[in-house]
């Protein structure tokens, strides 16, 4: 473990904190506050840059001292750091409560624990930055849902939200994603935070009608090692979390044609999303949510500033 | 055809086999329940690879079953019959083992400690090299055909097969030929391996001695058919005078090695452990030559006279030692034998007496050494009440001092106070025509002046048939007649031409030289050496002498018992047939001579000569082991029922014996392998009980136990290639015997098999990759 990674908290760690809101402030904390800025731009103090004019722009915008010097329009742009609605959409579906053998001697974060975590300390950064935040618990329908909140108190209301016991059915995306899309009054940022697992079309299509409604979408792809690495040895019954059926096997014999499936799938998902202007992070329960939150953070802030 | 060293290993490990199946089964029944949330992709991947699971799954457990078989057969030790012939359908290997059972293989090699266990011979030591073969041989693949045949048995040929050969070389009389094998052709197997094994303990060393040669062609047949996979087991003990220069053998073995039998010479009487042998045991081997009463007629209350050879087969002196003696099976005094320096030989002489008359058995024997067999001898004697001499004269007053018949049967029977045994019978020569001379000791001619044709076929047939004839000369002989019908220029009984009566001159240079002097010969040994006074007081004043342009042909055989002074004959002998004729060229009485007169050497000289002569007709036929006895029977009846009483322990064998195509009546006993006293009785067709004693001794030759150097024996059987081995430390091996082993090919398939299942068992399995710092 190098030094750097030292400052974050291993999930295992993590997991030994029962209550979201600690879970959640723990992570926070070892986050740099201000980190976060609102990728929209607007009025405000905070010079950003000059850009030429053209026409349709505002005419209070033009810098009158660039003219006097160089005998051109330029127009003047400030960051705009206030009014971001972030919306944190769980998938609450059972695929998310899968508990890996290991768990057996190491404690550690299911993925939706992972998840719950992960959204939570978004919503503790977006609050504590005066941000509204939203939450929404789903599978194959939105089964508990928080409405958007500046409030710093709002807080309580979305780890209540989150906490709430859940129904464990199979996702249904594109219902969940097409009702979030008619429900949200104003367009924001909608992080889901799901393994993706499920009719994978009516994921593309609900993302697609997220999009269409002007919502930045950005897809927190949660998976355990195992489904990405598929230790398993010895005789196995595999028996599904969410799509039923069993399998008795020998995993080492699948395990070749498993990787294939799950790669394609990955492939698939990063593709499709990218195709769909959302932003896409695979994240592993084994790594440091903390960790994750600075990556997610960081690559939000390089893909605002790109586009 | 495979097959295996240890084939119940394969009944107890293939079952193993099925193991790797049973885990699999179990391990399916054993698993763990994982509820998985990423189903469509697992399920994907069982669509795709569902067949090659299920192949490597099986290949997997195939190669671990195979794993397992194969380890199985490693250890049952799998052969393959190389054979061309068991492709064929004939596995089978012939193994023939030529047991030398002469009697030299019992030589005592090794004595234990307790006297319960028997000692260690040469014999025990082939015979347990047999039994170990004959183990060795059940675990072979393949049919193992085993014969074993005993030298003894098979030196002589199989008449009885040969004329079957005749008839049809392709079917030989098996029974015939397998009387003569101790185990004929028999397949080994582990229900007949025991009976095998006592019919090896049975074997014991027969009394004959080692003829090799003969019982190797006798066995020869029975690789005809073979093609190469048969094995030759010739156990001996090696003997030097058996394989030195054993060009017969060698040329016996030929057709076998040729034929590409692998033949092993086995070595029973060598061993490195014969370092401290006999510790109790004279080293040297003392062996009774011969036994011979070496008087004339056995006359019952004579003394008759012994002689024993012994020689000392070693390479060091021997110890003095007692030679006991027995009369009729009754210990009598022995006599002490002096130490007998190597390969020479001691003559002991001894006497006996035997109060009444027919058969009677002298037996002598050496204390133990290395080979108990030739330790002992054991001869026979038919003993008379009396031996009557015909004696031939023309005189008629025979009490006359000059009367030559007086003089002699004085000599031959001096009377009571010394008993010769003998009866001369005084008789003209008429009587020659007349009497059966066979009844007669010897036959005397005193002074007979001629003998016409009917008298001499008579004499001349008499000594043909091993009669004795001694003729003495003097003034009525007339030498011409002799010289036409008797001596026959050579051709006649007579030994030597006569030239006439002359006066022996008186010797005027040396006056005090004696008239005769005596020649190199047992009957005037009494005369022999320089100052005899008993030859000093012969004087001879007239003799008969030879011609003088005679002389004699080499074959002749002539020999000179007594020579004149002036080197003319005096005294000669001839053979004749089985017998002799002798001439003394003077008179018996004292007429030409003093020599009767007074003096003790005539009458020695006389009883010597007629012993000498006796001995040609009773002379004892030397019976060795394995010849037969043949008993000439009266004449004029067709058949005799005879019964033969055989030793050691006189089992009765009833024999007839049948007249013969020449009309004579013999009886013949052929199982004469047992030393000892044979015994045969019978009647007469007058109703009298015959009965015959004869003795059967041992060759003396084999008790030379001087063995061949091994490095000589090849030298000994040039061209032949063979196997040396000692019986002792010989460990038959069947690792080329008609198969080749297996192990190794299947180790290495083995090898490969574990390597295939590790290969795909790692294929197969999940490894965590190595987590990069």
């Amino acid at each position: 473990m190098t030094p750097a990674s030292k400052q974050y908290l291993p999930p295992e760690v993590l997991a030994r904190i029962g209550r979201l809101d600690l879970r959640a402030r723990a992570v926070v904390e070892g986050v740099l506050t201000g980190m976060h800025k609102s990728p929209y731009k607007g009025n405000s103090v905070e010079f950003l840059q000059h850009r030429e004019y053209t026409r349709g722009d505002d005419l209070r915008r033009v810098d009158w001292k660039v003219w006097g010097r160089q005998d051109r329009f330029y127009v003047k742009e400030y960051e705009n750091e206030t009014n971001l609605r972030l919306f944190l959409l769980v998938d609450g579906s059972s695929s998310m409560d899968y508990i890996p053998p290991r768990f057996d001697q190491l404690p550690g974060l299911t993925k939706y624990d992972y998840a719950a975590t992960l959204a939570t300390s978004l919503a503790w950064l977006g609050l504590s930055q005066g941000d509204a935040v939203g939450a929404s618990i789903f599978d194959e329908q939105v089964r508990t849902s928080v409405p958007a909140r500046t409030n710093r108190s709002h807080l309580s209301s979305l780890i209540a939200g989150l906490e709430k016991p859940r129904q464990k059915h199979c996702s249904d995306f594109h219902a969940v994603l097409r009702n979030l899309a008619e429900n949200l009054p104003r367009r924001g940022l909608v992080i889901i935070f799901s393994d993706l697992f499920g009719e994978r079309e009516a994921l593309y299509k609900g993302l697609q009608v997220l999009r269409q409604r002007g919502h930045d979408v950005a897809i927190c792809h949660v998976l355990d090692d195992d489904e990405l690495d598929f230790p398993f040895e010895g005789p196995t019954r595999f028996e599904g979390l969410e799509l039923g059926g069993e399998i008795s096997c020998n995993p080492r014999a699948l395990r070749d044609g498993y990787l294939q499936a799950m790669e394609q799938f990955l492939g698939e998902v990063r593709h499709r999303s990218a195709a769909s202007q959302c932003d896409y992070q695979l994240v592993r329960t084994s790594q440091a949510v903390d960790k994750t939150l600075v990556n997610f953070l960081s690559r939000r802030s390089k893909t605002r500033g790109r586009s | 055809m495979p097959s295996f060293d240890f084939i119940t290993l394969l009944w107890w490990g293939l079952p193993l086999a099925a193991a790797p199946i049973v885990i699999h089964l179990i391990n399916l029944l054993r698993h763990r329940v994982v509820r998985w949330p990423a189903m469509e992709f697992l399920l994907a991947s069982q669509r795709k690879y569902r067949t090659r699971i299920l192949l490597r799954q099986l290949l997997l457990l195939l190669l671990r079953v195979l794993a397992i078989v194969g380890l199985v057969l490693l250890f049952a030790q799998p052969r393959w019959v190389t054979n061309l012939g068991s492709i064929l359908g004939s596995s089978r290997t012939r193994h023939v083992v030529l047991l030398d059972d002469s009697y030299s293989m019992g030589e005592v090699l090794r004595t234990e400690v307790s006297p319960d266990v028997p000692p260690t011979t040469a014999m025990t030591r082939g015979c347990t090299m047999i039994e170990r073969l004959l183990e060795e041989l059940v675990s072979t693949p393949g049919e193992q055909d085993f014969s074993l045949g005993l030298v003894s048995k098979l030196k002589q040929k199989n008449n009885k097969a040969s004329t079957t050969d005749q008839d049809s070389s392709k079917s030989p009389n098996k029974e015939a030929e397998g009387n003569r094998f101790d185990i004929y052709t028999e397949i080994i197997t582990p229900q007949n391996i025991d009976s095998s094994r006592i019919s090896v303990k049975k074997i014991r060393p027969s009394a004959s001695t080692t003829q090799i040669t003969p019982a190797i062609r006798n066995i020869t047949p029975l690789f005809s058919g073979d093609d190469g996979s048969g094995v030759l087991w010739l156990l001996t003990d090696l003997r030097k005078t058996d394989w030195a220069a054993s060009a017969d053998i060698a040329e016996a073995l030929k057709p076998l090695a040729d034929k590409g039998i692998e033949i092993h010479i086995v070595d029973t009487a060598t061993a490195d452990s014969d370092a401290n042998i006999l510790p109790n045991l004279s080293r040297s081997n003392l062996v009774v030559e011969r036994i011979e009463m070496i008087g004339g007629t056995p006359v019952a209350n004579v003394l008759l006279p012994w002689e024993v050879t012994i020689r000392n087969y070693s390479t060091s002196p021997s110890q003095q030692v007692s030679l006991a003696i027995q009369e009729d099976l009754l210990d009598r005094p022995g006599v002490q034998v002096d130490p007998i320096p190597p390969g020479d030989i001691a003559t002991i002489r001894f006497e006996s007496r035997f109060q009444n008359t027919g058969g009677h058995t002298v037996q002598v024997e050496l204390p133990a050494d290395r080979l108990l067999l030739d330790n002992q001898r054991t001869a026979t004697v038919e003993v008379v009440d009396e031996a009557e001499v015909l004696v031939i004269t023309t005189t008629t007053n025979r009490n006359s001092l000059d009367n030559d018949s007086f003089y002699l049967t004085t000599a031959l029977n001096p009377g009571t106070s010394a008993a010769t045994g003998l009866r001369p019978r005084i008789e003209p020569p008429r009587a020659l025509t007349t009497l059966d001379l066979d009844t007669f000791d010897s036959v005397w001619l005193l002074d007979v002046p001629r003998l016409d044709a009917t008298a001499i076929r008579p004499l001349e047939d008499y000594a043909r048939n091993g009669g004795g004839v001694v003729f003495f000369v003097g003034p009525n002989t007339d030498y011409k007649a002799i010289n036409n019908s008797m001596f026959r220029a050579g051709e006649g009984l007579f030994p030597v031409p006569l030239a006439g009566a002359v006066d022996l001159l008186k010797d005027q240079q040396n006056p005090n030289a004696p008239d005769i002097t005596a020649e190199d010969h047992p009957v005037v040994a009494i005369l022999s050496g320089r100052r005899n006074p008993f030859l000093d007081a012969v004087n001879i004043d007239r003799y008969m002498a030879v011609e003088r342009t005679y002389q004699p042909s080499a074959d002749s055989g002539l020999r000179r018992l007594l020579s004149l002074r002036n080197k003319n004959y005096l005294a000669v002998e001839k053979p004749f047939g089985k017998g002799m004729g002798v001439t003394f060229l003077s008179t018996a009485a004292p007429t030409w001579n003093n020599w009767a007169r007074n003096n003790p050497s005539w009458v020695v000289v006389i009883l010597e000569l007629e012993r000498h002569l006796a001995r040609l007709r009773r002379q004892y036929k030397t019976i060795l082991i394995g010849q037969p006895i043949e008993i000439d029977l009266e004449q004029g009846i067709d058949r005799v029922d005879i019964d033969f009483l055989l030793p050691p322990e006189n089992r009765i064998v009833h024999e007839v014996a049948s007249m013969s195509q020449d009309g004579n009546l013999a009886a013949v006993m052929d199982n004469t392998l047992e030393p000892g006293i044979y015994r045969a009785r019978w009647q007469t067709a007058a109703g009298v009980r015959q009965e015959w004693t004869g003795a059967v001794n041992i060759n003396p030759t084999e008790g030379n136990l001087e063995r061949l150097p091994i490095a000589e024996l090849p030298e000994s059987l040039p061209g032949i290639s063979f196997l040396y081995d000692r019986a002792d430390s010989l460990k038959p091996t069947n690792e080329n015997r008609g198969s080749s082993s297996l192990v190794r090919p299947v180790l290495f398939t083995l090898l490969i098999i574990l390597l295939c299942e590790q290969l795909l068992s790692y294929s197969v399995s999940y490894h965590r990759a190595h987590k990069k710092n």
